[in-house]
This record gives structure tokens, sequence and C-alpha cells, in this order.
């Protein structure tokens, strides 16, 4: 494990709710610059988790604010997205014509991927000798 | 009176108000039922908006401007995404080799498997592309969906009943098939059907939830990163 390179603050943690914020806000602006500059067809916030990410290598240490901040919003996701759904009731007529191929589609892919996931990850593991263990513990870390 | 409140239909107030007090009725109702896929708030709270949309006569696109900051946030939730998988690093470290071939394997199964379906069956681009995102988290799915063509709001359909399906049959799915590592049976779970696979890999094994939230946070960022050089090539 790198060693935490932040000295232990006065209040347990460093950073504030406003600092999280602001560091994932700062992240998603410069993924929407990048992707605006560079045209690639990702999106700003794919790109800005990106960047979050090499962020925390670069500077790696405890940041409770910021798991709590990130933890509060993907818990909260569902409510997030349940505005946008309600636009499917502007595609009637895709649904009705295409309504069995999108069901059909999100059958198949959902079960394959499920199945072909699982064998891979198996197949590579006993390869490199891995058992089935369980390992709560560590995949908590 | 009457026409007083009634101006109140242009204010974000009302829309905000009546999304997130149908979604917490029906997260009341998930609850109770031990957050049954089939219960999800998600399901149950969209038909009530629209049939609320329906009945006072509201165009959705007075809701969608009503409701536009509950979206505003989907894109800081997506970068936390980067948090959980910088917090399992040692494990993706060491477990590298299998992680990354069954997260290219996923998702490029995902991706071609959903694809072929809809193409086989004659369906237009722009369901194909709809169709596409469909194993990245709700967020990424729309906006790549957006990005390619296709139909946002249907790609978070798309995306919901994935999640709701492959959380239903993921056990029995992974247990016909002999999977006893609960790293493969959550992590396959994750990258097929995101948070919602996730949710119910938690349920049943700690490990298997870990690794589950783990493949749903690389598949958002794969599903992107394959979709966009395929566009790129196209």
């Amino acid at each position: 494990m790198r060693a935490a390179v932040t000295s232990p603050a006065p209040n347990g943690g460093s950073g504030t709710m406003i600092g999280a914020i602001a560091l994932l806000l700062a992240c998603q602006l410069a993924g929407e610059a990048i992707q605006r500059v560079s045209g690639l067809p990702l999106p700003g916030p794919v790109i800005g988790m990106g960047l979050l990410l090499g962020w925390l290598a670069l500077w790696p240490k405890e940041r409770p604010t910021l798991d709590q901040v990130t933890a509060w919003l993907t818990a909260h996701l569902s409510v997030l997205f349940v505005a946008a759904a309600v636009g499917l009731m502007q595609e009637g007529p895709i649904l009705s014509r295409h309504g069995l191929a999108i069901a059909a589609a999100t059958v198949v892919s959902t079960v394959l991927t499920i199945m072909v996931t699982a064998w891979t990850f198996r197949l590579v593991a006993s390869r490199l000798g891995e058992d089935d263990i369980d390992e709560g513990g560590e995949a908590e870390a | 009176m009457i026409a007083a409140l009634s101006s109140l239909r242009a204010e974000p107030i009302l829309w905000l108000a009546a999304t997130l007090l149908a979604f917490e009725a029906a997260d009341i109702v998930s609850r109770r039922s031990a957050r049954h896929p089939l219960a999800h708030p998600v399901l149950w709270s969209t038909p009530v908006l629209m049939g609320l949309l329906t009945l006072s006569g509201t165009p959705y696109p007075v809701y969608a401007s009503a409701t536009a900051m509950l979206g505003f946030l989907l894109g800081p939730a997506v970068v936390g995404l980067a948090v959980p998988i910088w917090k399992r690093r040692r494990v993706i470290r060491r477990l590298a080799l299998p992680l990354t071939a069954a997260l290219l394997a996923g998702s490029a199964t995902a991706i071609m498997s959903g694809v072929g379906v809809v193409w086989l069956m004659g369906a237009p681009d722009v369901v194909i592309a709809s169709v596409a995102p469909r194993a990245a988290t709700t967020p990424v799915g729309m906006q790549v969906s957006a990005m390619l063509g296709g139909l946002p709001a249907l790609t978070a359909a798309i995306v919901i009943f994935s999640g709701v399906l492959g959380a239903m049959i993921a056990t029995p799915l992974l247990n016909l098939m002999g999977v006893t590592d609960y790293r493969a049976r959550g992590f396959s779970v994750g990258v097929s059907a995101h948070g919602l696979g996730a949710a119910r890999a938690f349920q049943v094994n700690a490990t298997a939830g870990a690794f589950a939230g783990l493949g749903m946070a690389l598949n958002a960022g794969m599903t992107a990163l394959l979709l966009s050089l395929a566009a790129g090539l196209k």
C-alpha cells in the first residue's frame, strides 16, 4: 500500500464538502472542454471520470469527504434519471414498431453478457492459479 | 383560485416536487419488498409521472425543463465513479488479467449481441444507437446514446430493463453455469446489469457486491470507449 501523503488533519479528514463538489465539477468541466477540443465521441463526464482517476493517483491520500459526496450521488442515481425516463412518453411510435426487437435484444444481450463475463474471468483466473475463494475483506478495501 | 394555482404548472417546483414524491412513494414500496428488482422505484414512478403529465395536459418539454436540475447531477455522479475504482485499485492490480479480459469480452458481447439482434430484426439506426450502450450505467448510457444519434430516454428505459432482468436472472443463471467464484459472479452481473445488478449482488454476498460495483464502474468507461472507437471508425 502506498503511504498516505497527508498529515492527519484536526477534523479527522481532509477537504470540505464544497471542495469535493468543486473537484467533481472541475473534472467534468475539463472533460467537456477536452471533448469539445478533441471531438472525441466520448461523453465529457466519462472523460472527467478518467481525469479524476488520474488526480487521485497523482495525489493519493484519504478523501473521506469526496467518498461521502460520491457515495451519496451514486446511491441516489435512480431519482436523477427518472425525469429523463419520463421522456419515453414521447417515443410511442418507436416503441410500438420496434418494442419487440428492443426487448429481444435486451434479453439476449443481458444473458450472454453475464455468461461471457463470468466464464472469461474464471478461465483467465484459473490459468493464473487463482482459486475461487471468498475475499470479502479485500474486495471491500 | 383555480386559475391562480394553474399558473404553477409552468414552475419547476411543481414537477420537481411531483417527481420526488412519486419516486419516494415508489421507493417505500421497493423497501417494503426488500428491494425486489421488479419493485424498482424507477419502474413505477415513471408511469405515474407520465400519467400526471397526460392528465394535466402538460407537454413533456415543460416537464423536462422543470426537472433539468436533476439531470444535471448525473454528470458529477458519472465523474464520481472514479472513486470506487480507485479504492479497489489493489484488487484491480492483483486481478488485472482476469478483470481486463472479462471486462473486454463482456463489454463487447453486450454491445454486439444487443446491436446484432435489433439489426437482424430490421430496426433503424436510431434504435440501434439506443440499444448499443445498454450495459453502461444509465447516465453514461444516455450520454453515449445521444452521441451516437440514439434517444437518451429510450436508452434509459432499455438500461433499466436490463438491470431489472439481470438482477432477476443472475443467481439462477450463474448457478446453472456452475460458477461458484463470487468474484466472477459479482463482476459479471455488474458488467451486464450495472447498479441494479450490483444492488442484487450485495444482497447475496459482500464479495459479489464489491466486484459488481467494480464491474459497473469499469464497464461504464469501457462501453463509452468501445462505442466511441466504433463511431470513429464509421
